[in-house]
C-alpha cells in the first residue's frame, strides 16, 4: 500500500501543529464557538450528544496492522476501549476529550494517519471497493487513482468551503462494491471499444433527505486528466450550488435543478482551460503511485493451495464460514477472508481494542500485514492463503469475530443512532440488538439467502436505508421513536431507491413486521430468486398487504 | 482594521473600494478603478473586466461562503495581476487557502491579531495540488 515520504510526513505533522494552535486559541476564548465549530469539523471532530467524536480517516479503506494497532491504543488512551468503523471506510472513536485530540492526531501521524476533511464541507475520504487488486471481477486496479485523488484533495485550498459535504466513490470492477452510483461524484474504470482504459464519470448521486441515482457527465475520461476533470467538476459545484440551505445545498440539487445537459456543459467549458495544464497527470507520477500497489510475494498455487473438501467434512462450520465470509481471489492458491464486525453483542461496524490488536496480529501471520475496511462496516484480509484458512479461522473465533453472516439479514447497515449522535431522530441499536435476538436461526439466514438490511436513525440516511434491499428510516412522530420501512433499494450496478413500505411502525413492531417480510418472499419466491429480484418482479403491494392488512384485521 | 499586503503589515494603502462591480458596470469606466465584489456578482463579466481594474475586493459576507475562492484562481488563471484583497469576515485561518488561490491583500475581522496572522501564511508549507501561488505537489517541481 502507499507509504509516506518526506512530503507527506510533513504535511501532516505541520497540520497537526496548525491544529493544536486553533484548539488552544478556542479554549482561550480567542475563535469564536461557530468559527471553531467549522475548522473541528474539517478536522473530524464533531460534537455529540454525550461527548465529541473523532473520525479518523482510512483512505479508501487500507491499513497495515502497526495502523490498527495504534487504532486500539488510541482507544485505550483517549477513549473506552473500542471503535466504530462507517460506512465511509473510516473509524470513528466516541469519548475522546476535546483537549486531547491534538495529541490522538499526533499519534495518528506518527503511523502515516490522519482526521483531514473527515466531515465539514469539502472532500471527503475517497472510498472504493474493499476488494480492490485482490478480486477475481476487477477490470483495473482502483487504489492508485484513489490514492492520487486522495492527495489532490488534501488541503485543497479552494475547495476547503463548498456549499456541502462532497463525496467521491471509485469502482473499477464489473460488480460495482462502492455504491459509487449514489455519491456526488462516481468513477468508473473500464475499457473502452479500443481497450484503452479510463472513467465513466458519474455526477450527483447521493441519498439523505433527497435520494438521487447519479447521472453521467462523461462516457470516457483519460485518466491523465483524472485531476482537471475532478477540479472542473468542484469548481462548477463551489460557484454554483446553493448556499442559502443546507438541505439543497448538494451537487445533486444543482444537477437536478439545471439538468444533466446544462451541467454538463459547464463542466466541459471549464474542463477545457483545465486539461492539458499542470493538472495533467504524467505518466512518471501515474506509475510512481501504481509501484506502491503491487502484488504482495504471492506463493505459488502449489504452495498456498489446499484441498479443503476434506476439511469441510471435518468441520461444517469451518466450510458455513468458508462459503460465507470468503471470496474468490485473482491469485490462484488465494482467498479474499472477510472478517464479519456483526456479531451478536456488539453494534455493527464496533470493534473493541482486544479485538483491534487480534485483527492486527492475524493481518500479520496471514496477509501480509495489511488489512481493509468495508462500506458495509466489515473487515478484509485480502490476500489469505488456502492452506492457512482453517487456522485463522480457529483464531478469528477466539476474538468472537468468526461469525458466518457475511450477505445475509444480520450483516446489517447501521448508524449510530440516538445513543450516540445529535443529529439522530430515533435510536438504531435497539433495533440491530432485537433483529440479532430475533433472527438468530443462522440456517434460516442462509436459507433466506442475500438481504441487504440498512438503517438509518434520522433523514441524513448514513446507514444508507434508501438504497437497502430492507431499508429502515427512524423518525419521531408525537414524541414517539417510529419507523418507515423502504423496500427494494440497491447500491450495485443495478442502482434503485427502495419504495416505501407505508405508514410508519412501532419500535417493538420492527422484528415483526421484518419477519412479515420475509414470510411474504418465502412463500411467493420462485427457484434461485433473490429478495431483491422477487421486490422487484412482485413490488410493493403482497408486502404492504401482509404488514397492514394483518394490523387492520387485527385492530378491528 | 489590520491590512495584510504581500506578506507584511500594510500602514500605507489603498482604501477598500465602496463601489460595487455591478454599479461599477453602468457607471463611467476608467483604467485603475477598484471594485467591490462578491459571490452574487456575474463572473464572466468580472473576467472580462478585469483588466480595467487595479484591485478587486472580494467580500466574504460569512467565512463559510467560499466562492470568492474560485473567483481569485480564475482571475488569477486569466493574468490578472492587480491586487485581489479578501474582506469582510477575513480570519486567519483561512488567509493562508486565500493566498495560495491568488488573494495577495487580506483585511482582517476587528478581532484578529495581524502579527499573528502573519504566521499562518506558509503554516503547512508542502502543497498536494497547484494552485495560483505557482507551488504544487512534488511531481511538478
Amino acid at each position: 500500500m502507499y507509504a509516506y515520504n518526506q512530503f507527506d510526513q510533513t504535511l501532516v505533522d505541520q497540520r497537526v501543529e496548525q491544529y493544536r494552535d486553533q484548539t488552544r486559541r478556542y479554549l482561550a476564548g480567542e475563535i469564536p464557538e461557530d468559527e471553531f465549530r467549522i475548522l473541528r469539523l474539517m478536522n473530524g471532530l464533531y460534537i455529540q450528544r454525550l461527548a465529541p467524536m473523532l473520525r479518523v480517516a482510512i483512505p479508501y479503506g487500507l491499513m497495515k496492522s502497526e495502523q490498527l494497532r495504534t487504532l486500539a491504543q488510541i482507544s485505550r488512551t483517549y477513549d473506552k476501549g473500542y471503535g466504530h468503523f462507517t460506512t465511509r471506510q473510516n473509524i470513528q472513536f466516541n469519548w475522546p476529550t476535546l483537549e486531547s485530540v491534538p495529541d490522538i492526531l499526533a499519534d495518528l501521524a506518527k503511523v502515516q494517519m490522519h482526521a483531514i476533511q473527515t466531515s465539514g464541507a469539502c472532500i471527503r475520504n475517497t472510498t472504493t471497493d474493499p476488494f480492490a487488486g485482490v478480486s477475481a471481477d476487477e477490470i483495473e486496479d482502483t487504489r492508485p487513482w484513489c490514492e492520487l485523488i486522495r492527495q489532490w484533495s488534501t488541503l485543497h485550498p479552494e475547495f476547503a468551503y463548498l456549499p456541502r459535504k462532497f463525496k467521491i466513490a471509485v469502482s473499477g470492477s464489473s460488480n460495482d462494491r462502492a455504491a459509487s452510483q449514489v455519491h456526488d461524484i462516481g468513477l468508473h474504470l473500464y475499457h473502452n471499444e479500443t481497450g484503452e482504459i479510463g472513467f465513466e464519470v458519474l455526477v450527483g448521486g447521493g441519498l439523505g433527505r433527497t435520494p438521487v441515482i447519479g447521472k453521467t457527465v462523461r462516457k470516457f475520461l483519460e485518466p491523465q486528466e483524472l485531476l482537471s476533470y475532478l477540479e472542473a467538476v468542484l469548481r462548477v459545484y463551489n460557484l454554483n450550488g446553493r448556499r442559502d440551505n443546507k438541505y439543497k445545498a448538494r451537487i445533486k440539487i444543482l444537477v437536478n435543478a439545471i439538468g444533466i445537459d446544462a451541467f454538463t456543459e459547464m463542466v466541459e467549458a471549464e474542463w477545457q482551460l483545465l486539461k492539458d495544464t499542470e493538472l495533467r497527470l504524467p505518466e512518471s507520477e501515474i506509475e510512481r503511485v501504481k509501484g506502491f500497489f503491487t502484488g504482495p510475494d504471492y506463493l505459488s498455487a502449489v504452495h498456498a493451495g489446499s484441498d479443503l473438501q476434506g476439511v469441510f467434512v471435518e468441520h461444517p462450520q469451518f466450510a458455513t464460514w468458508y462459503r460465507q465470509n470468503t471470496r474468490d481471489h485473482k491469485q490462484a492458491g488465494y482467498r479474499i477472508v472477510i472478517v464479519a464486525l456483526k456479531n451478536q453483542l456488539q453494534a455493527p461496524g464496533d470493534v473493541s481494542h482486544q479485538q483491534m490488536d487480534g485483527i492486527a496480529a492475524l493481518a500479520d501471520e496471514f496477509s501480509f500485514a495489511e488489512l481493509r475496511s468495508t462500506h458495509d462496516q466489515n473487515l478484509v484480509l485480502a490476500d489469505v492463503a488456502q492452506r492457512d484458512l482453517l487456522a485463522l479461522w480457529l483464531k478469528l473465533q477466539d476474538l468472537d469475530m468468526a461469525r458466518a453472516n457475511v450477505g445475509t439479514l444480520t450483516d446489517m447497515i447501521n448508524c449510530p443512532g440516538l445513543d450516540f449522535c445529535s443529529l439522530a431522530n430515533a435510536e438504531t441499536l435497539v433495533l440491530s440488538r432485537q433483529i440479532n435476538e430475533t433472527f438468530d436461526d443462522m440456517d434460516y439466514q442462509y436459507e433466506l439467502g442475500e438481504i441487504q438490511l440498512k438503517i438509518s436513525g434520522c433523514i441524513n440516511a448514513c446507514g444508507h436505508h434508501h438504497v437497502g434491499h430492507i431499508g429502515i428510516l427512524g423518525v419521531e412522530k408525537g414524541g414517539k421513536q417510529v419507523y418507515q420501512f423502504t423496500l427494494g433499494g440497491s447500491a450495485s450496478n443495478d442502482a434503485s431507491l427502495g419504495k416505501t413500505l407505508g405508514r410508519s411502525i412501532e419500535q417493538d413492531q420492527v422484528v415483526v413486521v421484518i419477519g412479515q417480510i420475509l414470510d411474504v418472499y418465502v412463500q411467493l419466491r420462485q427457484i434461485d430468486e433473490t429478495f431483491l429480484q422477487l421486490v422487484r418482479r412482485l413490488g410493493i403491494v403482497p408486502f404492504k398487504e401482509r404488514v397492514y392488512g394483518t394490523h387492520q384485521r387485527s385492530a378491528a | 482594521m489590520a491590512l495584510i499586503k504581500d506578506q507584511q503589515l500594510s500602514v500605507n494603502h489603498a482604501a477598500t473600494p465602496e463601489i460595487r462591480f455591478s454599479d461599477w458596470l453602468n457607471h463611467e469606466q476608467a483604467a485603475g478603478d477598484t471594485v467591490l465584489t462578491n459571490g452574487e456578482d456575474d463572473l464572466p463579466s468580472l473576467l472580462a473586466s478585469a483588466n480595467k481594474l487595479s484591485m478587486i475586493a472580494i467580500e466574504f459576507e460569512t467565512f463559510a461562503d467560499g466562492r470568492g475562492f474560485s473567483m481569485a484562481r480564475m482571475l488569477r488563471r486569466d493574468g490578472y495581476l492587480g491586487e485581489i484583497r479578501a474582506v469582510g469576515d477575513v480570519a486567519m485561518d483561512r488567509i493562508d487557502f486565500m493566498h495560495r488561490v491568488g488573494f495577495n491583500a487580506f483585511e482582517l475581522r476587528d478581532d484578529q491579531h495581524a502579527a499573528q496572522a502573519l504566521t499562518k501564511l506558509g503554516e503547512v508549507s508542502v502543497h498536494f495540488q497547484p494552485s495560483a501561488d505557482g507551488k504544487g505537489p512534488a511531481y511538478m517541481a
